[in-house]
């Protein structure tokens, strides 16, 4: 039973290479099928290699400005949500105030409640006050939605730091904003970050609460959502894979900064 | 030691005490460490200590009183602008700044800006002149204890508080770093104010122990002083070990109080008794159980005039090394212990043998019998 053997040894990693192929297959075909040249406007069926996407991917109308705009939006309701959601956590960990478990909780709803409700509730909310819908009641929206994650993300950094260590700055002569600087930013930066990175991924892919409130705005999404009924253009699979490869590069980058930092430290 | 004639680092609490809404940390409490000299806060865990050490660093505001740094009144300047530094339990270093710049903390808030050299002397004064580059926690416990002590010490305050700073560390390295600590305290003549619940660390380390119970402080004074002549039962029960026997005040002979206990009598130098005698009164008698002498019931005889004498019968007998440590079952008290240096071990001193405990009245003490007999001991302190 030699096979038998062999797949007992090899058992965890069958299993961990056939999930990552799971993950990833999506992400083969998007890539694989920049390249192709499609008869006609739909691009699902392989026709022939081609790199034409690739040398012009503006060339589809309204696409990159709608790539551009996502952009934007997904960079300041970062910066809104990070600054806030940041704000919101110290004020939970640290103060005791009237109804802060309240508050706690309600934090949370944002999270667990259907995204197709939160959008048909904030439509209604920005229609009553008579907003005009676009690119503010978007980026409004996806603050509020972001906010949530970066609170759970920040409160659980925050809760884990030793007290001690700000009245050890205070101590060695750190004023207030020393001692914020110096000691409580850099110890709650990475949940910060954590904060920052789950906000722009969430904001930049939203497409329900943003549909609901854009009004005639087009995001990315909204232009994908829209050309996949008329016709779907390679260079959308063009921006897909761009992006893909902007995240694996983010992620090796971190991984080799993290590799060295623990080696200096070995 | 004293290098500075103006007792800028000295140390007076006048009437602080603490409250948080009903309960009362720290009573009013009055407080002298003249300057240069090494004080422990000594006390179990909850008696206050720790609040009284904060309130000099200022990281606690006092309910009532004033705290005084030589003739400067500290007690509503912040943390960061009093002349004094910490060295926090579990040392709180900052996890994100290596070793170096830990040190150099201090010395950068106050805007220096050559730190390099007072950095490296300073760590190699602590002998971690290698590690300057790593993190704390690549550090072992020792080591962080001592970047703790060096990153407040290179800041020349006037007083250096030390709250529990040995707490962590295993026995051996506890031993070392006692002594470590001593040697730099008598080296830069800095005041340490030192926080513990460690009674042995205490008396090896300062000069002056003042033992806290409930809040208040229960007896001031010299380690050797405080030892043998506690004047409560808490200090007596607390800093080592105490037998403490009922009595009663039978008569006063010149400078001794004679007192009855079960059918006997016991001598006590009345300058020795911190409780008013008056006969018929009732007194605790106090004896450590190093002072007491053992012999075998059928030597009796053989037992100077003029000493201490109970009788009783051997209950359990263990074997230490230097010593052997025996409970004695008396008539007038259920558990004595005595501790017998093992120079010539009597073959007959086992378990069960009758036995008469003998002592010089010069070593006894007495306490007044209205307080908890129990108080301090190990089983009351841990409940």
């Amino acid at each position: 039973m030699p096979f038998v053997n062999w797949l007992k040894r090899h058992l965890v990693v069958i299993a961990g290479l056939l999930t990552l192929a799971y993950l990833l297959l999506p992400n083969v075909i998007v890539t694989v099928f920049s390249f192709n040249q499609p008869k006609g406007r739909f691009n699902y069926e392989w026709q022939r290699f081609s790199t034409d996407a690739w040398q012009d991917p503006c060339g589809v109308a309204g696409m990159c400005g709608s790539l551009s705009l996502s952009l934007q939006i997904a960079l300041w309701a970062t910066v809104g949500a990070t600054i806030l959601g940041t704000m919101i956590a110290f004020a939970l960990v640290r103060y005791r105030f009237r109804a802060r478990g309240a508050v706690s909780s309600l934090i949370f709803l944002p999270m667990a409640m259907p995204e197709v409700v939160m959008a048909a509730s904030l439509l209604t909310l920005f229609l009553n006050m008579g907003a005009q819908l676009g690119f503010w009641t978007v980026l409004i929206a996806h603050i509020m939605f972001c906010l949530s994650f970066v609170v759970t993300a920040v409160k659980a950094r925050v809760m884990s730091m030793d007290p001690r260590l700000e009245e050890a700055a205070r101590d060695l002569y750190a004023g207030p904003v020393q001692t914020f600087l110096r000691v409580t930013l850099p110890i709650a930066a990475p949940g910060i970050a954590a904060g920052a990175l789950l906000s722009f991924a969430l904001s930049f892919d939203d497409f329900i609460i943003t549909n609901f409130n854009a009004g005639s705005t087009v995001t990315f999404p909204m232009f994908v959502w829209g050309s996949a009924q008329r016709g779907t253009p390679v260079q959308i699979n063009v921006i897909g894979t761009a992006m893909f490869l902007v995240a694996v590069l983010l992620v090796l980058v971190s991984m080799v900064v993290g590799n060295r930092r623990n080696k200096q430290k070995a | 030691m004293k290098t500075t004639p103006d007792n800028s680092g000295d140390v007076r609490l006048s009437g602080i005490s603490k409250t948080y809404g009903s309960f009362t940390a720290v009573h009013p409490l009055d407080l002298t460490v003249p300057e240069g000299s090494f004080f422990a806060l000594l006390g179990a865990s909850g008696c206050g200590k720790t609040t009284t050490l904060r309130m000099i660093a200022g990281l606690e505001e006092p309910t009532t009183g004033t705290v005084r740094l030589g003739d400067q009144d500290v007690t509503h300047l912040p943390p960061y602008k009093r002349p004094v530094n910490t060295v926090f339990q579990s040392y709180a270093l900052f996890p994100h700044l290596d070793i170096f710049e830990n040190v150099a903390f201090g010395l950068r808030r106050r805007g220096i800006k050559s730190v390099k050299k007072q950095v490296e002397e300073m760590l190699e004064l602590v002998q971690l002149g290698e590690q300057a580059r790593k993190k704390p926690h690549q550090l072992s416990g020792g080591q962080q204890q001592r970047v703790a002590v060096a990153r407040a010490l290179i800041n020349h305050p006037k007083v250096l508080l030390l709250d529990e700073p040995l707490g962590a560390l295993d026995l051996k390295l506890r031993r070392q770093m006692q002594l470590e600590l001593k040697r730099i305290q008598t080296e830069v003549g800095i005041t340490f104010v030192h926080v513990t619940h460690d009674q042995e660390e205490a008396m090896t380390m300062a000069d002056t122990v003042a033992v806290m119970n409930g809040g208040r402080v229960e007896q001031l004074g010299a380690p050797a002083d405080l030892y043998e002549n506690p004047r409560t039962t808490f200090v007596a029960n607390f800093l080592g070990t105490s037998n403490l026997i009922e009595a009663e005040v039978d008569t006063k002979s010149g400078e001794d109080i004679v007192l009855k206990a079960g059918g006997g009598k016991l001598v006590l130098p009345e300058a020795r008794c911190s409780a008013p005698a008056t006969s018929g009164g009732k007194v605790l008698v106090g004896i450590r159980p190093e002072k007491i002498s053992l012999t075998h019931a059928d030597d009796a005889g053989s037992i100077p005039a003029g000493r201490n004498r109970l009788t009783g019968t051997i209950a359990d007998a263990s074997f230490i090394g230097v010593s052997t440590q025996y409970v004695i079952d008396s008539p007038v008290c259920d558990e004595l212990s005595v501790y017998v240096q093992n120079v010539e071990r009597d073959g007959r001193l086992v378990p069960g043998a009758d036995v008469v405990l003998h002592w010089s009245p010069a070593h006894t003490f007495g306490l007044d019998a209205a307080q908890d007999i129990d108080a301090g001991t190990e089983e009351e302190v841990a409940a």
